[in-house]
């Protein structure tokens, strides 16, 4: 191959690899809604309870390095809400569990309604201004009923 | 309210700037080592000899027309720039899964750029990357023994593989631990042996 071609195969990689990066950012940070509302079961899970009001169901593995960060905002938010939970799930040695909530990635957290519900689901870094207007959501739902 | 379900102790942190570091070198090694194996014997197609400029190669299928690296020995095989470079990759990737304290790149992280930044807010822990260096091993190994067994294309195609990873993780952050662990998991190759621990 000549040297001009391959500095066109070179351009089209460097391409290609910024397009994936970019693509993979925007489908991380967004929620999806339309998603099967399972009844999640703690004592499954290995937990003895739920959230009052709702439960941030976050998914781990020891092979996550992104897994710590996570865990670090979401407990900040369950800390200071009332009836809020924060359950992490290390899901390196439970392949039962990744694969009923059908996790290929980690961290997945799920958010769960009073009645653990499964509402919303973020496949990698939530962001926490979108997790704050669920919250909000299920508190609001909590204190109509 | 905070739980956690596996308490166990964990590694001693390190600073996550640093695996970012050295992936960033290494992507820039994998970006050259995917430039020479394109105009190395890799893709080399025969003509009048490895490196013939054939300008309507692609214009007639000529009989005799092949892969070059199919007709070379093993030793012209093994000394293409492009496999060499790959091997010296794929040692030090080896060096990043046996010893990420000592492996070259987090030294020259410590010595010379972390002296220089604010400390880092938050440590982390020291397997995703490790796992990540495995991950990039196994990719880039199989290039060199399809390489050494013959197989045009395997290098610039594992070395380019390797850059993605390695250029996502530099650049945007991916951590190949978090998207690859469980499916390889689910694909039954690693991880399974514990299943109904804790």
């Amino acid at each position: 191959m000549t040297l001009v071609n391959a500095l066109i195969g070179i351009a089209v990689l460097l391409v290609a690899t910024v397009s994936i990066g970019v693509f993979l950012q925007w489908r991380q940070s967004r929620p999806r809604r339309h998603i099967p509302h399972e009844i999640v079961q703690p004592a499954r899970l290995g937990a003895d309870g739920l959230g009052e009001t709702a439960t941030l169901l976050q998914f781990s593995t020891e092979m996550c390095s992104r897994c710590p960060g996570v865990h670090r905002t979401l407990a900040g938010l369950a800390d200071g809400r009332d009836g809020v939970r924060h359950l992490d799930i290390d899901v390196t040695h439970r392949p039962d569990i990744a694969k009923h909530f059908h996790i290929l990635q980690t961290p997945t957290t799920l958010v769960l309604d009073r009645n653990g519900a499964v509402q919303t689901r973020f496949g990698g870094v939530p962001t926490r201004d979108v997790l704050e207007l669920e919250l909000d959501r299920l508190t609001r739902e909590t204190a109509d009923v | 309210m905070s739980d956690r379900s596996d308490a166990a102790a964990r590694p001693r942190g390190i600073d996550p700037r640093g695996p970012r570091f050295a992936a960033g070198i290494t992507a820039l090694l994998l970006l050259v080592g995917v430039l020479l194996s394109l105009t190395g014997l890799s893709t080399a197609q025969t003509g009048f000899g490895w490196f013939a400029y054939q300008p309507l190669a692609d214009a007639v299928l000529r009989p005799g027309v092949g892969w070059s690296i199919q007709s070379a020995t093993i030793a012209q095989r093994a000394l293409d720039p492009a496999f060499l470079l790959l091997l010296v990759i794929a040692l030090l990737f080896l060096w990043g899964v046996l010893s990420p304290q000592t492996a070259p790149w987090g030294v020259l992280y410590r010595k010379v750029v972390q002296p220089r930044l604010k400390p880092s807010a938050e440590l982390e822990d020291p397997r995703p990357p490790r796992f990540a260096q495995g991950v990039g091993l196994f990719v880039v190994t199989i290039g060199l023994v399809l390489h050494l067994a013959g197989v045009p294309w395997a290098l610039p195609i594992a070395a380019a593989a390797a850059f993605v990873a390695a250029f996502l993780n530099a650049v945007f952050g991916l951590c190949l631990g978090c998207q690859l662990y469980l499916v390889l998991q689910r694909a039954g190759i690693i991880g399974r042996e514990r299943p109904a621990a804790a």
